[in-house]
């Protein structure tokens, strides 16, 4: 039988609903069909997808690499300011990222704290470079990954590498075979999520390694560029994330909503 | 092969201590009720608890000192442990490929071990979909897979259903006699520690309380928990039909008049185990007039009084231990040397059929 819901809630509901949908909406009705390759090619959004894509992945693949095994020491480490560790690598997704794009600007600009040794000893600028774009991203994303896996590791019964280890698995093998891929569902959650906010990410990629066609310029700054100066391309650009989204939502099948 | 332990482990409010030896080619029950700290003592053993005071010898050659992966002993894990992202073959594969052996010696040494111990199961499945005892089955062939100086098996039955626990039984039997080194066996059945090992070590509170051969403890238990566990009476040997619902076991030492297990339709039926409550067994000055079908005589050998109950000894046949009030054993003056008569319903036996019959149709 099915539940009878009050009509306050379905109306409610309703209005939600429609406010989900209606920018999405508005964007395919307000898109300049007639003129869309015109509008593809003058708004440079072959450039920017593909640098999009490129930084979006890179930073997830760092984001798994260090995270993951942040994520075991959180999970894992018995340390004083365990608590304080893991409050600090929350912390980016609190932040608005443009204060994150700040804090990389003085961390690791030209002049910054670490940036300025980088530079001077090893000849490395990371401020309007695409590896600059990475980092950005990377910092804004990474805390989903360590999230999600810690949240694997903690719910992980022990026993299971207790038993590898007793049957002749050293701490790395017990890890590679048996502890990885067990957290192998929550980590491919994690990154999905991390991949997904890399891409949309905007507010600390603009303010750490600028706005640059086709070195720093994604999607999302193109889009608001775009916007100055060409509102049908900005429609377009927008299009194009809407369909990626709606094309990993459906690839997922519903994994990322927790509805399977 | 011998193994020694002397362990003293803080585990919560608990301390287990206990130490106990097993010898070469020697099946030794480790038994106790939950949370004695059996598991304690086995992770222990693997070294698997860091804070653990222990001192471990094999063949006097100290192996607290190593990491548990370097430890030669082989453990099926109570409920089995089985790694569910792995299939079968890759479980039981596990300790050969985890101590550098190539991925397809591994599998063919994890196949012969599957043929062996757990026949019709496939071993391209994951093990959630196997039963309770296709599970120990797989964890045994990973216990043993290796090639471990020393077995441990952790509670192996316990997870499985009754029909299946025959079959499970008396494979843990002959895996257990065909395994050349020391082998553990824990567990809080009684009738699985007395069944299938040469001597038990009685843990209680993290304490041992007893330690000897399931004879020993049978006829003098030393607590009220080896009393009431292990010191029941235990009858095996071939079962015959007798008449509708009945049967005669024949053991070594006499005949017993028991129910007829519910299933199997023809006899005889080898191996059969049966056990009586001591409390179940009445004692008599003179022969008994009544309903119970198994009425025996026999001389009191020893009567060991534990609180208010005495628990005597009888040499009649088959042998008996009966438990009676210390008060009605003053009564009825029942001393060594005493004549006696005992009488237990057949109701009271509770039969263990290991084995399917000799002779299904």
């Amino acid at each position: 039988m099915r539940a009878r819901l009050p009509v306050a809630i379905v109306a409610l509901a309703c209005v939600g609903a429609a406010f989900v949908l209606l920018p999405v909406v508005a964007l395919f009705v307000r898109a300049p069909w007639s003129r869309l390759g015109e509008a593809l090619s003058g708004v440079g959004a072959s450039t920017a997808l593909r640098l999009s894509i490129e930084v979006s992945l890179a930073a997830t693949t760092i984001s798994v690499l260090i995270g993951v095994p942040l994520a075991w020491v959180l999970a894992r480490g018995e340390f004083p300011g365990r608590n304080l560790l893991r409050a600090a690598v929350v912390l980016p997704i609190l932040l608005p990222p443009v204060v994150g794009g700040v804090g990389l600007l003085v961390a690791l600009g030209r002049s910054g704290l670490v940036g300025r040794w980088l530079y001077d000893v090893l000849g490395i600028q990371l401020t309007f470079t695409t590896a600059g774009a990475v980092l950005a991203t990377t910092f804004v994303s990474m805390p989903l990954v360590v999230l999600a896996t810690e949240a694997g590791l903690r719910g992980l019964d022990r026993r299971y590498e207790r038993a590898a280890a007793a049957m002749g698995g050293s701490p790395w093998y017990v890890f590679r075979r048996v502890t990885l891929p067990m957290v192998g569902p929550q980590l491919a959650a994690g990154a999905i999520l991390t991949w997904a906010r890399a891409l949309g990410e905007f507010g600390a990629t603009i303010t750490f390694a600028g706005n640059l066609a086709g070195r720093t310029q994604t999607m999302p700054l193109a889009v608001y560029e775009a916007r100055q100066v060409d509102p049908g391309g900005a429609i377009v650009l927008s299009l194009i994330l809407v369909v990626i989204s709606i094309a990993v939502l459906v690839a997922l099948g519903g994994r990322l909503t927790g509805l399977r | 092969m011998v193994l020694e332990a002397e362990i003293e482990v803080r585990r919560g409010d608990m301390t287990v201590v206990a130490t106990f030896a097993a010898g070469d080619r020697e099946t030794l029950a480790i038994l106790g009720p939950n949370g004695a700290g059996k598991t304690t003592i086995v992770e222990t053993i693997a070294g698997l608890v860091p804070t653990a005071d222990a001192r471990i010898l094999l063949d006097d050659e100290p192996i607290h000192d190593l990491p548990p992966e370097r430890r030669p002993i082989g453990i099926a894990f109570q409920d089995g442990v089985l790694f569910p992202h792995l299939s079968v073959l890759e479980n039981v594969a596990f300790p050969v490929r985890a101590r550098g052996a190539r991925p397809r010696a591994a599998r063919i040494h994890a196949l012969e071990l599957l043929d062996r111990l757990a026949p019709g199961i496939d071993p391209g499945e994951k093990p959630g979909s196997l039963s309770g005892g296709e599970r120990q089955r797989v964890a045994l062939a990973r216990a043993l897979a290796g090639t471990p100086r020393v077995l441990i098996l952790d509670e192996a039955l316990s997870a499985v259903d009754v029909s299946a626990r025959a079959d499970l039984r008396a494979l843990l039997r002959r895996t257990l006699s065909d395994f050349d080194g020391p082998r553990l066996l824990v567990t809080h059945d009684p009738i699985e520690a007395m069944t299938l090992a040469d001597r038990l070590v009685i843990l209680e509170d993290g304490r041992v309380s007893q330690t000897g051969t399931p004879q020993d403890i049978r006829e003098a238990p030393r607590t009220r928990y080896a009393a009431d566990l292990v010191g029941m009476n235990l009858f095996a040997g071939r079962l015959t039909p007798l008449e509708a619902g009945a049967g005669e076991l024949q053991t070594a030492d006499g005949v017993v008049t028991v129910p007829w297990p519910e299933g199997i339709r023809v006899g005889p039926v080898d191996d059969v185990l049966a056990t009586l409550k001591p409390a179940d067994v009445a004692l008599h000055t003179a022969r008994p007039e009544g309903s119970a079908r198994n009425v025996v005589q026999g001389v009191v050998e020893e009567v060991a009084v534990v609180g208010d109950r005495a628990r005597v000894r009888l040499a009649s046949s088959p042998r008996l231990v009966a438990e009676i009030t210390s008060g009605s054993a003053a009564r009825m003056a029942i001393g060594a040397g005493a004549m006696v008569w005992a009488s237990f319903k057949a109701v009271e036996i509770h039969l263990m059929v290991e084995r399917g019959p000799t002779d299904t149709l």
